[in-house]
Formats: C-alpha cells, structure tokens, sequence
C-alpha cells in the first residue's frame, strides 16, 4: 500500500508519461527537420495543450480513489498536420518554429528528468528512513 | 529516442548528397564538352529528396529519390573563335546559374546545421534521461 502510494499517488506516473511525450514530440520535429526541403512534405506535430489538458483531466479525478487504479498509460495524442505557409515545392516548413519547437521541447524534456529525479531521491530518503 | 539520432544521419547524408550535386554543377559551369570530348554541354543537375531512410523507406529520414536533370535550355553565347561554336558562331554553355548555386549551397549547409543542431539537442536529452540511472 505505502509502496503503491508512493509510485501511484504523486506526481511519477504523470512525469513519465509526460517524458514519453516529449520524446514522442522530439522525433516528430526531428522528421520534420530532416524533410526540410522535400517536397510535398507536410510538417507534422504533436499538441502539447491537448495532451496536457488530457493528463489534468485524468488527475483530477484520482484523488478520492485509491492508488493505481487510475491510469495513465492510455492517454494518446494523434499527430496532427501543422499550418503554415505552403511554399513552391508543396513544402510548408517553417525552419524558425522548427527550431523554436525543439528547444522548447528538450527543456521541457530536461524538466521533467530532474523533477522525476527529484521524486525518486524523495523515495530513496524514504526508503532510507534518514534525510541526506 | 535513438532513433532520432537516425533520422538525423538521413537527414546529413541527404543534404551532404544535395551539397555534392551542388558542387558538381559549380564546378561544370562553363563545360561545354562531355566526358567523350564530344561538344555537349554540362547538364544542371537537382537532388531530389524523399521521405523515409534510404536503408528502409518504410522508416522516418529522408532520403535522395533521384538525381534529375534540369531541362531549361542551355545558355547560347555569341563566340565565333570557340572551338565549339555553331556556324553562326554560337556556343552552348551549361544552364547553370551560379548565383542560383550559391543559394543552393547556403540554403543546404543551413539545413545540415539544422540536423546537427538537432542531434545536439537528442545527444543533451539522452544524456539527462540517463542520468535518471545514476
């Protein structure tokens, strides 16, 4: 119980699959650098604000139930077509956002490994039963 | 997420290919001869990119689909004394556009900093993920 609490009542479960998310993101920006200059090629992307609202809603509703029994596993953004201004070759890259994108994207990533190093070093004081 | 560093290996070899082709048609702008010594003029040359890796289509990357021959007719230059001029002393000359090259050129090596950048980026994410482990 103390153990399920620990994984499945704060804020871990949440950070992984918010990891998962970012490196999902990460090889979408990547696919869509690398085919910068393809044509026909339509920029794809990954909305953060959908999957972002989708885990708020699912965390809100586990805190009167008991740990674990709500999931986070399922929770999916499907790849979505990007706007943007459609150039000659059928291509509609924008190199600026691209990049934008992707630093955005690595420091959320990055973020989001310390808070979880941040939780398991909690976990590991706990386990330990002393404060370092 | 090592599969990123994958797709940007494509993503390098296909701009280093299209830098190639670029380098080729530089170098033949004022070719008039083909590799028989026959008179025929250089033809401008595109690399054509393509989605999927050139290993496996089926996996993200990109890859070069084709080397195409630009059709656009050659340049004529009025030379009577050029060995390779016409009656009317014409000369063919290569339909390449140097300034149109050296954009080219800029616009590919933006482009594999662009993927250079980004595998920066990929090798920086590994490297805190991992550092979850320690």
């Amino acid at each position: 119980m103390f153990i399920d609490r620990m994984l499945n009542q704060g804020p871990t479960p949440l950070l992984e699959k918010m990891l998962d998310f970012t490196a999902a993101r990460h090889q979408m920006l990547a696919e869509n650098i690398v085919n910068i200059d393809t044509p026909n090629y339509h920029n794809k992307d990954l909305s953060l604000t959908k999957f972002q609202s989708l885990l708020r809603d699912r965390s809100r509703v586990r805190s009167d139930i008991a740990p674990g029994s709500v999931r986070f596993d399922d929770i999916h953004v499907d790849p979505h077509q990007t706007d943007g201004l459609m150039f000659h070759d059928g291509n509609n890259r924008s190199a600026e956002q691209l990049m934008t994108d992707e630093a955005k994207n690595a420091l959320m990533h990055n973020l989001v490994v310390e808070l979880l190093r941040k939780q398991y070093s909690e976990m590991e004081m706990a386990l330990k039963d002393r404060v370092t | 997420m090592f599969n990123v560093l994958d797709i940007g290996a494509s993503g390098l070899a296909a701009q280093r290919a299209r830098l190639d082709v670029i380098s080729a048609n530089i170098a033949n702008a004022s070719t008039t001869r083909d590799a028989d010594g026959k008179p025929n003029p250089f033809r401008r040359r595109l690399a054509i990119f393509a989605e999927g890796r050139a290993d496996d289509r089926s996996a993200p990357g990109v890859h070069v689909q084709q080397i195409k021959l630009d059709p656009s007719p050659f340049v004529t230059k009025y030379e009577p004394g050029h060995p390779d001029a016409d009656a009317q002393g014409y000369v063919q000359y290569p339909n390449v556009d140097l300034s149109v090259e050296y954009v080219n050129a800029l616009e590919a090596s933006r482009a594999y900093e662009a993927n250079v950048t980004m595998m920066e980026t990929t090798k920086a994410m590994l490297n805190s993920s991992l550092r979850l482990l320690a």
